[in-house]
């Protein structure tokens, strides 16, 4: 694509792609029989493979790349919209309220992965950190709970910055080595000792802002719904805020130098890179998401166990953001809905999870290593905005 | 002597029982252009990596600058002024023309996290003034690029790869630009093309010393001042491009060439 | 402490460190050959622990009841059956992913561990549980005071260490093995040489592959019981203790697997409240020295080119 396109493009592809998926997840993520929701998955792969056919998936592509803005705000009012169509289904809202959970983990690991190309098996790990952290400040302190939040991304950082000290002067595969040890160990460590709760894990109590009780039903006049709504609306707003600041890292010098990294150190180092100093920033900022994430994810489902946090978590997440694409912010939004929603729809497939998830990324890996929805040139979108 | 920009004194370099560098003394005047010549594996390319700081000297001197350079690491290298492309093309081949280049200006991109995420105007302010930058380097190199810079490098046939990376070490205005086999795969018309433009650069700008890798010959007799000649890692005879291919030990360390 | 129970641990730590320098050994053969590290591993050992356990469960069918006949032709089958197992992997995937980013084969790996592991527990009858694994070596053993010496456990350990020994002289002293290091060193030279780069990884593959089988039936035969995840903390292990040595590096593998066999026998000494705690002890020392000596304490194969 040239940097001065011949003829501006529209946005009207992506504004109309938006509210079809939008029908399309409410459709789906509505219906109780299997059936039913089989025959949507097939009529919307048809769908889609037909609209690929006619060139017009390309065109929603280019579209929605030149309008970011534009279909990023589309997308939040189909979701918040699609949201408010569930808003006393208590199950479908926990369900949505899990796949955002998910995704900003994801969009933490994208920049440890993605953008800087540091390995972390332990992604579940570091979510767990802030998970604990919540569940005791919240039991023993009286910090407001957006405070609670923060600190469980700060503690999942500090404990990230501190396993990231060996890795620092070291391969690739070292960093491996240290984060699949960390996976491993959480787990038992946690298991092992009685002071944060042992097996049984640790109770955590429900999310309070500014008076407003997150485990109170919403009534608001007329307007009625399940409590399940706050969390969906808090964690909405903080994938957000996370997608804006991922996209803004991104879209900088500093993205530049985490792609320089990822790609090549040496050549980087030649040129002034100071490679330890930037695997250090992706990675505790990567971290940070998963530990806000785990803090308030303790704080909806009221309780937590070490069994949450296995190592086969952390596979999971690595298993998103690679059929995703690595780096590519939607399409870890795309691969987060699949991963999550499909087991939950089909029941046969909770069992085979795993397998089927990490033989899918095997497929991936062979076939289309670019994942769903590669990620994109680096084109600073702000530069195109005013047709520079 | 303050002429002269880069001098090594005894640098030497082993790797284990292989001396690739011996005992080397060499001085780069301000503003020339040194030809740095010899068969496969005399040591050239190790030269610039040991003066660039990807290898520490094993022993000797590196004075850039009035500086002491030895065994520093590529970045204080780079920060005093010294850029170099290198033999196999090294560049960050998924991103865009335009990255590869501003890359090589790195100590001026600004690297704040708080300027870069929520600085936004200021930053577009400079990402639109590199661009700029960037375009008028790569125009004089190859006009046709200055439109794509935002196509991925991967698309691109090695020459203009070779001429990218050259622009990526001329970005951040270096005093010492190493330039490593330039030429190497092309033909004849690039290859004189690519002299021009060296000399045009060498015009535009007013301090820049370069010390170039070639095994082609044309090159070197047309844009060197001096020439230093290696063979196993020694210097076996310097002075101009006719003193040197004159000299009967420097033929019989190529075998041949004329 | 008295010196009975110090041999006792000695033995302990022995088998513990045999089994991982065995998987450790793979780990870098991998390594050395391909730059690649191949997280399934100790994934493979599993499979080869159970192909055995099939084998033998095959064979009581088929009536056989003389117990060194069964335990040769499981060992041989099951190691038979990795080593086809490697090549597959090393033709199907690795191979293929050549020229990819070294983070898609240790993703690519990773993910083939998970679907070996997973088809195990949901594939093999009663998977998720753990099964007994038979006792096929006699149970002789002679007692000096408090210390009792078990014939097995000395049949493994000989065994085991002249595998290793085994593996050793062949990469020193072999064509083959020459082929080996001329491969982990320079590809390309290697190939112009006429050396069949392909040949190469797939023998690699398979020879590692076999010893993480043997690693698998020893551990079977040690502890007398197998589970579907028994190899992944053994991978772990096997990679830290390969990483410890320096990656490529045979010896160091060797010396890292009986390493953190001994940091876990001290480990297990010193919190004896909580012997979990060994692991995290043990790996938490690894990585300190890791963190000191980055490239393996016998330093890790130079792999960059400018």
């Amino acid at each position: 694509m040239n940097q001065h396109p011949s003829a501006p493009v529209s946005c009207l592809p992506a504004l109309l792609a938006v509210p079809l998926g939008a029908v399309f997840m409410a459709l789906s993520l509505g219906s109780e029989s299997q059936g039913l929701v089989f025959g949507l998955l097939l009529g919307g792969s048809m769908g889609l493979g037909l609209a690929h056919h006619l060139g017009w998936l390309d065109r929603a592509g280019c579209s929605a790349a030149a309008w970011p803005r534009t279909f990023g705000g589309a997308v939040l009012v189909a979701v918040a919209g699609v949201c408010l169509w569930f808003h006393d289904d208590p199950f479908v809202l926990f369900l949505i309220a899990t796949v955002l959970v998910y995704t900003l983990a994801c969009f933490g690991l994208n920049i440890q992965f993605g953008f800087v190309g540091v390995v972390n098996f332990a992604g579940a790990s570091f979510v767990g950190v802030g998970c604990y952290t919540a569940a005791i400040l919240t039991k023993h302190t009286a910090i407001p709970h957006l405070l609670v939040l923060l600190a469980g991304g700060l503690a999942a950082a500090l404990v990230g910055s501190i396993l990231l000290i060996p890795v620092l002067k070291t391969r690739g595969h070292y960093a491996a080595l240290v984060t699949i040890a960390f996976a491993l160990l959480f787990k038992i460590f946690l298991e092992v000792n009685d002071v944060m709760g042992g097996p049984q894990g640790l109770k955590s109590s429900g999310l309070k802002v500014l008076g407003w009780d997150f485990n109170r039903d919403v009534s608001l006049g007329p307007f009625e719904g399940s409590f399940y709504l706050n969390y969906v609306a808090m964690i909405l707003a903080l994938t957000v805020l996370g997608f804006i600041l991922a996209r803004r890292l991104e879209e900088s010098w500093i993205g530049l130098k985490l792609d320089a990294v990822r790609l090549d150190e040496l050549g980087g180092a030649c040129f002034g890179l100071h490679v330890p100093r930037w695997k250090i920033t992706a990675f505790t900022i990567g971290n940070f998401y998963c530990g806000v994430v785990g803090a308030f994810f303790a704080m909806m489902l009221g309780y937590i166990a070490p069994s949450n946090f296995a190592f086969g978590d952390s596979l999971i997440l690595i298993s998103i953001i690679t059929l995703g694409g690595l780096g590519s912010l939607w399409g870890t939004v795309a691969a987060t809905a699949i991963v999550i929603l499909l087991p939950e729809k089909f029941q046969i497939l909770q069992e085979y999870r795993f397998l089927l998830y990490a033989a899918l990324v095997i497929v991936i890996l062979l076939f289309r290593p670019q994942g769903l929805l590669p990620r994109p040139l680096r084109r600073y979108a702000m530069l195109q905005r005013d047709g520079s | 002597m303050n002429a002269s920009l880069l001098s090594t004194t005894r640098l030497s370099r082993s790797f284990g029982g292989l001396m690739a560098l011996s005992e080397l003394n060499l001085e780069v005047g301000r503003n020339s252009i040194l030809g740095l010549i010899g068969p496969n594996g005399s040591g050239k390319t190790t030269f610039f990596n040991v003066v660039t700081g990807i290898y520490a000297a094993t022993s000797g001197q590196v004075s850039f600058d009035g500086r002491d350079l030895t065994s520093q690491s590529p970045q204080t290298v780079y920060r005093a002024g010294i850029s170099r492309t290198f033999q196999r093309s090294r560049l960050w081949l998924p991103l865009s023309i335009f990255d590869n280049i501003i890359m090589g200006d790195h100590k001026h991109l600004a690297s704040g996290l708080l300027f870069n995420l929520f600085c936004r105007r200021r930053l577009k302010a400079q990402l639109k003034e590199s661009l700029a930058r960037a375009r008028e380097l790569v125009a004089i190199f190859d006009p046709d690029l200055a439109d794509r810079l935002f196509e991925p490098v991967a698309n691109l046939p090695m020459i203009a790869r070779r001429r990218i990376e050259i622009c990526r070490a001329l970005i951040s205005s270096p005093k010492l630009l190493l330039l490593d086999e330039p030429s190497a795969g092309m033909t004849r018309e690039e290859t004189f093309s690519l002299v021009d433009d060296i000399l045009e650069i060498k015009q535009r700008v007013d301090d820049l010393t370069i010390i170039i890798i070639e095994h082609e010959m044309s090159v070197i007799e047309r844009i060197t001042d001096r020439c230093v000649v290696l063979n196993f890692g020694e210097k076996i005879r310097e002075g101009t491009y006719q003193e040197v291919t004159a000299d009967p030990q420097v033929q019989q360390a190529y075998l041949g060439v004329d | 402490m008295d010196l009975a129970l110090i041999a006792q641990h000695v033995v302990n730590g022995l088998m513990l460190g045999l089994i991982y320098a065995l998987v450790a050994v793979g780990f870098t053969l991998f390594f050395g050959v391909l730059d690649i590290i191949k997280f399934s591993h100790g994934d493979v050992l599993t499979c080869g622990v159970f192909t055995a356990f099939a084998a033998f469960l095959g064979l009581q069918v088929l009536g056989l009841e003389s117990k060194p006949l069964i335990l040769v032709v499981i060992g041989v089958l099951g190691m038979a059956g990795m080593a086809v197992l490697g090549v597959l992997i090393a033709r199907v995937l690795v191979l293929p992913l050549k020229g990819a980013p070294a983070l898609n084969v240790l993703l690519i790996t990773l993910m083939l561990g998970t679907v070996l592991r997973e088809s195990i527990r949901l594939f093999f009858p009663d998977g998720a549980n753990p099964k007994r694994f038979p006792a096929l070596l006699p149970d002789w053993s002679h007692s000096w005071g408090r210390f009792t010496l078990r014939f097995d456990n000395t049949v493994l350990l000989i065994t085991g260490l002249l595998l290793i020994v085994g593996v050793q002289l062949i990469i020193k002293h072999t064509k083959l093995g020459m082929a080996i290091r001329a491969v982990s060193q320079d590809e390309e030279t290697a190939k112009v040489m006429g050396i069949n780069f392909n040949l190469v990884v797939f023998i690699t593959f398979a020879i590692g592959s076999a010893l993480a089988a043997f690693a698998g039936l020893v551990s079977g035969l040690y502890y007398n019981e197998i589970t579907f995840n028994m190899g992944l903390l053994l991978g772990a292990i096997g990679f830290s203790a390969a990483a410890v040595g320096g990656f490529g590096n045979l010896y160091g593998a060797i010396i890292g697997g009986f390493l953190f066999a001994l940091l876990q026998t001290v480990g297990a000494v010193l919190l004896p409240f909580a012997s979990a705690y060994k692991d995290v002890f043990a790996f938490g020392i690894i990585i300190v020295i890791m963190a000191l000596k980055p490239t393996g304490l016998l330093g890790e194969k130079e792999t960059q080119r400018v």
